[in-house]
C-alpha cells in the first residue's frame, strides 16, 4: 500500500506553491516598503509600527474583536438551545429542522445580508413593528446592533449544527443510565449532556468567531460607510488607499491573532478530554 | 422522549425559523414589488424579472457562480481524495507538515487567503479573471475534501488493498473498486461542503477576480448601494433553484426508499451524482438561454468583447443593450466606486479599452503614461460636445478624452428642514454646525471631502501647503467627531431623496435625480467655490480592442446615447442639444441639472502626486476616527 504515497505529490506541490507561497507573500509585503511593485525593496517593521502606535486603529481592532466576541456569545446562547431541542426531537423532525437550518445557507450570504437592509432601513417592516409594540422608531440599519445581528444571523447556523452533530452522536443509554442512578434532570444536562457536547460547541465557537472578526461586508452593508472593522480596514488599504505593505501588516496581525486564539480552542478542548480520560481512570 | 414538555425550546425554535426566514421571505415578497421601495408593498409587478432578465451582466454573474462552483467541486473532490489517500501513506513528517499547509485556508480568516492570493496572481504577473478565480477556489475547495476523507481512510483497514492486490486487481483497480466505495460517505461531503463554500464565496472571489468576471456576490456587493430591486428577483431565482435542487437529492431517496428499503448505503451514494446532475442541468438550461441571445445576425463586430470600467449607476437603462444590438459585440462592464480604486486595478495591469476617471485622475493616468491617444479619423463625435467641457486643463486639446458627464458638486438639503439662511451664510461650515448634527451626510471620497474642507475654510481646493491641509484636515476631523454624519457613496441617492436627513454633499447630477424625485430637496453651490468637475472616456494604454472602444465613444457621445445616459442618470450631458432639450423636458426647473454658474471661485482639480499621499492617509484615518466616534 506504500505504492499510493506517490499520489500525493502533486498535492504537495500544488499546496506549497497556492497556500504557503502567498502566505510567505503576505509576510514580505508587511516586512517591506516598496509599494506595489517588489522591485527594489528594503526591509522595515514600519507598517507594524504604525498600527500598534496608532490609538485609533488600536480601537478598531478591539472593537472588532468585542463585536466578534459578542457574537460567539449569542450565538451560544441561542444557538445551544436550538440545537438541543432539534436533538430532542424524532429522527424525521430533526432531519426536517436540520433541513430548515441548512436550506439559507445554500443561499448567498451577501443576498440573506441585502434583504435585511430593506427589513431594517427606516420606515421598514421591523421599524413599523417597533413603532406598533410602543418602542417609538429607533433608527435600526447602519448601527452597531444591525451589524451583530447580521452576524449572528450569518453564523449562527454552524453553532447549531455543529452542536447539534455532536448531540447527535451521543450515547443515549447514558442518559438513562444516569436517570436510573437518581440524577434529576438537571444534573443529567449539567453531568453528563453538556460536557459530551463540549467538542461541538468549541468547533462551532471557532467556526462562528473566526469569520465574525474578518468580516466586512457585514459592517460595509449593515454598519454604513462610516462603521470600521479590521476587514474594512484591510479591504480598504487594499482596494482604494493602495497602501498594500500596511494592509500586508494588518492581516498579519490579524492572523496572527486567529491563529493564536484558535490554538488556544484546541488546546483547552484537547485539556478537556484529557480530564474526562483522567476522571473515566 | 418527552415531547411537549419543552414550549420555551419550542417557541425558541419557532422563533428562530421565522429568523432565518423572515429575510427570504421579505425578499421574495419585494421580488415582486411594483415600486423601487424597499419598505412599501405597493402592488404585485413582475417589472424586477424582465429587467433582471434583461440584464446580461446579472445573468452572467449567475452563470459564473454556477460554474466555477461546479468546476471547483469537480476538481477539488477528485484531487483532495487522491491526495488524501497519497498522504495517509506518505511518510509522518510529510503528511503532518501537508496537513498544517492544508490548515491554513481553514484557520486563517478569509480575507487572509484572498490577500495572498491576489498578491500571488499579481506577483507571478496571472491576468486576474475566470482561470483566477477557479484557480482560487480549488485551492480553498482541497483542504476541505481532504479534511472531510482523511478520518474514513484512517479507519480503514491498511491490509485492504494488499489484499485486494494479493487477489490480482492492480494497484489502480484496488484503488478504484476497493478503496474509493468504503470512503465515499466522506467523499461526498467533501463534495458538498466545497460547492457550498464555492457557491456562497464572496471574499475570496472579490479580491482574486478581474476583467468584469464577477460571481453573485461580487455583483451584489457593487449593486447594493442603491436600492436594486433586480438583487431580489435574481435572489429569488437562486432561492428557487436551490430549493428545487436540495427537493430533488433529499425527497427522490426518500420515496425511493419507501419502495425498496434495502440498499440503505446506495442512497448516500446517490446523492452527488444527483447534485450534480442538477446543477448541470441548471446550467446547461442558462448556457441554452445564453446561447439563443448571443446568436444573431453578422455585424460589423460579432463576437468582439469591449471591456468598460465604469463608475456605478453611471449609464443608461439601455445604453449597453443598444450598443450591442447595433454593433453585435458583447460588453462587460466592471464598476468601482472611486477613481482610487480604479487606478490601483489599473497600476495592476489590469486590462480594460475604456475608462471613464475624472478629470485629475486623468492627469495622473497621462503623467504615468497609461493612457492612449484617441485616433481623430475615428471619431466623428467631438462637435456635438458643448464648447465649455472641451478642452479643460487636464487635456486641453481633447487628444486622449472625451467627456463622459460633468457637473459640480454642492449640497444637497431638505427645504423642510434646513434653513436656507444658514446655507447662505455658512456654506460648507454648514457641515459643522451643531443644529445638524446626526442629520448629515458625508461622500467617501477623499477629493471631495477635502476640496469642501478647503473651501470652507477659504482656500484653494488644489492648495499643496501642508499646514492648509492639516487645517482641512482637522476641519473634517472636527465634522466626524461632532457631528455624527454618515459617510456614504451611492446610498445618499435613495436615502435623500425618501429625505431621510436634513443635508448632504452631493454630485450635481445625483441631485439632480433627487430633486426629480422629491421636490421638497434642494440644491446650493457655496459662493466660496466649489468644484467643476468632468469624468471622461479614455483609452488605456494596454486595451485590446482599440476600434470598438472608438465606435463606443462615438455612441455615447451621439444624441441617442447621450439622451439616453443623461435622462437616466441624471447627470449633466456634455453633448450639447441633449442637455438643452433635457433641461426643457425632465429636468425642467431643476437647477442642479445645468449646475453653471459664474465664480471666480470655482476650480478644476488638478493632480498633485505630493498631496495625493497626504490625503489618501488623512482621510483613511479621517473614517476611522468617523467610526471610532461613533462606537
Amino acid at each position: 500500500m506504500k505504492k499510493f504515497s506517490h499520489l500525493a505529490v502533486p498535492y504537495i506541490v500544488w499546496s506549497i506553491i497556492m497556500l504557503l507561497l502567498p502566505m510567505l507573500l503576505i509576510v514580505f509585503y508587511a516586512l517591506t516598503d516598496s509599494g506595489n511593485a517588489i522591485i527594489n525593496f528594503s526591509f522595515t517593521l514600519e507598517n507594524f509600527r504604525k498600527f500598534f502606535t496608532d490609538p485609533d486603529f488600536l480601537l478598531v481592532l478591539w472593537r472588532s474583536l468585542s463585536i466578534a466576541i459578542k457574537t460567539t456569545v449569542i450565538c451560544m446562547l441561542i444557538g445551544y438551545p436550538t440545537a438541543y431541542f432539534i436533538s430532542k426531537c424524532s429522527q424525521r423532525v430533526s432531519n426536517i429542522l436540520v433541513l430548515a437550518i441548512t436550506l439559507p445557507m445554500w443561499i448567498n450570504m451577501l443576498v440573506r445580508t441585502y434583504s435585511w437592509i430593506g427589513l431594517l432601513s427606516d420606515g421598514g417592516v421591523l421599524q413599523t413593528l417597533c413603532k406598533i409594540l410602543g418602542f417609538g422608531s429607533p433608527q435600526l440599519l447602519y448601527t452597531e446592533g444591525a451589524v451583530l445581528l447580521g452576524m449572528v444571523y450569518n453564523f449562527v447556523p454552524f453553532m447549531i449544527l455543529q452542536i447539534n452533530t455532536s448531540l447527535a452522536k451521543m450515547d443515549k443509554s447514558l442518559l438513562e443510565a444516569a436517570a436510573d442512578l437518581g440524577a434529576n434532570k438537571f444534573q443529567v444536562f449539567w453531568k453528563i449532556t453538556f460536557p459530551l457536547s463540549l467538542p461541538g460547541v468549541i468547533s462551532g465557537i471557532a467556526l462562528v468567531f473566526l469569520p465574525a472578526v474578518s468580516s466586512f461586508f457585514i459592517p460595509k452593508l449593515l454598519g454604513g460607510g462610516q462603521y470600521f472593522l479590521i476587514g474594512n480596514v484591510i479591504e480598504n488599504q487594499f482596494i482604494t488607499a493602495g497602501e498594500w505593505n500596511f494592509g500586508s501588516a494588518v492581516s498579519v496581525i490579524m492572523a496572527v491573532i486567529m491563529m493564536m486564539s484558535m490554538y488556544l480552542v484546541r488546546y483547552i478542548e484537547k485539556r478537556n478530554s484529557g480530564q474526562e480520560k483522567e476522571k473515566k481512570v | 422522549m418527552k415531547k411537549q414538555k419543552q414550549p420555551f425550546l419550542k417557541i425558541l425554535m419557532i422563533m428562530m425559523l421565522i429568523f432565518f426566514y423572515l429575510p427570504i421571505v421579505f425578499m421574495i415578497v419585494f421580488s415582486f414589488n411594483s415600486s423601487k421601495s424597499l419598505t412599501h408593498f405597493t402592488g404585485f409587478s413582475t417589472q424586477w424579472y424582465i429587467k433582471m432578465l434583461n440584464n446580461a451582466s446579472m445573468m452572467e454573474s449567475l452563470y459564473v457562480t454556477i460554474i466555477v462552483a461546479l468546476i471547483a467541486t469537480i476538481v477539488s473532490t477528485i484531487i483532495g481524495t487522491i491526495s488524501a489517500i497519497g498522504l495517509s501513506k506518505s511518510k509522518k513528517i510529510v503528511h503532518d507538515l501537508i496537513m498544517q499547509i492544508n490548515d491554513f485556508p481553514i484557520m486563517n480568516p478569509e480575507i487572509v487567503t484572498a490577500i495572498g492570493l491576489m498578491l500571488f496572481f499579481i506577483t507571478l504577473n496571472i491576468e486576474k479573471g475566470l482561470l483566477t478565480m477557479l484557480l482560487a477556489h480549488i485551492a480553498f475547495c482541497i483542504p476541505y475534501v481532504i479534511l472531510s476523507v482523511m478520518p474514513k481512510i484512517r479507519s480503514l483497514d491498511p491490509n485492504l488493498a494488499d489484499a485486494a492486490m494479493d487477489l490480482g486487481c492492480t494497484p489502480w483497480q484496488s484503488l478504484i473498486k476497493v478503496i474509493v466505495p468504503q470512503i465515499m460517505p466522506g467523499i461526498v461531503s467533501g463534495a458538498l461542503i466545497a460547492f457550498t463554500m464555492s457557491f456562497d464565496d464572496f471574499i475570496i472571489s472579490y479580491f482574486v477576480t478581474g476583467r468584469g468576471i464577477k460571481n453573485l456576490s461580487i455583483m451584489v456587493y457593487t449593486m447594493s448601494k442603491r436600492v436594486n430591486p433586480s438583487i431580489n428577483a435574481i435572489s429569488t431565482l437562486v432561492v428557487v433553484l436551490i430549493t428545487i435542487v436540495l427537493i430533488i437529492v433529499n425527497v427522490v431517496p426518500l420515496l425511493k426508499e419507501k419502495r425498496k428499503t434495502q440498499v440503505t448505503e446506495m442512497k448516500q451514494k446517490k446523492k452527488a451524482p444527483k447534485i450534480i446532475a442538477g446543477a448541470l442541468a441548471i446550467c446547461v438550461f442558462i448556457g441554452v438561454v445564453f446561447l439563443g441571445k448571443s446568436v444573431s445576425s453578422t455585424k460589423k463586430y460579432d463576437g468582439q468583447t469591449l471591456h468598460i470600467y465604469n463608475w456605478g449607476e453611471y449609464t443608461g437603462e439601455n445604453l449597453i443593450s443598444d450598443f450591442e444590438k447595433k454593433t453585435g459585440c458583447k460588453v462587460v462592464m466592471d464598476l468601482f466606486d472611486s477613481n482610487e480604486q480604479m487606478y490601483i486595478k489599473i497600476a495592476n495591469g489590469e486590462s480594460y479599452d475604456i475608462l471613464v476617471p475624472s478629470d485629475y485622475m486623468i492627469e495622473r493616468l497621462l503623467q504615468e503614461d497609461m493612457l492612449q491617444p484617441l485616433d481623430e479619423n475615428q471619431l466623428d463625435c467631438l462637435d456635438e460636445i458643448s464648447d465649455s467641457v472641451k478642452g479643460l486643463p487636464y487635456d486641453p486639446n481633447n487628444e486622449y478624452s472625451i467627456p463622459y458627464f460633468w457637473g459640480t458638486v454642492g449640497i444637497v438639503y431638505d427645504k423642510t428642514k434646513v434653513d436656507e439662511k444658514d446655507l447662505e451664510k455658512e456654506g460648507f461650515n454648514i457641515f459643522l454646525n451643531q443644529k445638524y448634527k446626526g442629520d448629515i451626510y458625508l461622500y467617501d471620497s477623499e477629493r471631495d471631502s477635502f476640496a469642501m474642507a478647503l473651501k470652507g475654510l477659504g482656500y484653494s481646493m488644489n492648495t499643496d501647503d501642508e499646514k492648509e491641509l492639516l487645517e482641512a484636515n482637522n476641519w473634517l476631523l472636527q465634522c466626524v467627531q461632532t457631528m455624527q454624519p454618515e459617510i456614504v457613496t451611492d446610498e445618499i441617492i435613495d436615502n435623500m431623496a425618501q429625505g431621510r436627513k436634513a443635508l448632504g454633499l452631493i454630485y450635481s447630477g445625483d441631485a439632480a435625480y433627487i430633486m426629480s424625485e422629491n421636490e421638497d430637496i434642494g440644491f446650493y453651490m457655496p459662493k466660496t467655490g466649489t468644484n467643476i468637475w468632468s469624468d471622461a472616456l479614455v483609452i488605456p494604454k494596454n486595451a485590446t480592442n482599440v476600434e470598438l472602444a472608438h465606435e463606443f465613444i462615438n455612441y455615447v457621445s451621439s444624441y441617442e446615447g447621450a439622451y439616453d445616459n443623461s435622462s437616466y442618470v441624471g447627470y449633466t450631458s456634455p453633448n450639447k442639444e441633449v442637455m438643452i432639450d433635457l433641461s426643457k423636458t425632465d429636468y425642467q426647473g431643476i437647477s442642479a441639472y445645468t449646475p453653471i454658474r459664474q465664480n471666480d471661485q470655482d476650480e478644476v482639480f488638478k493632480y498633485n502626486a505630493k498631496t495625493r499621499k497626504i490625503l489618501s492617509n488623512y482621510w483613511s484615518k479621517i473614517k476611522i476616527a468617523a467610526s471610532n466616534a461613533r462606537g
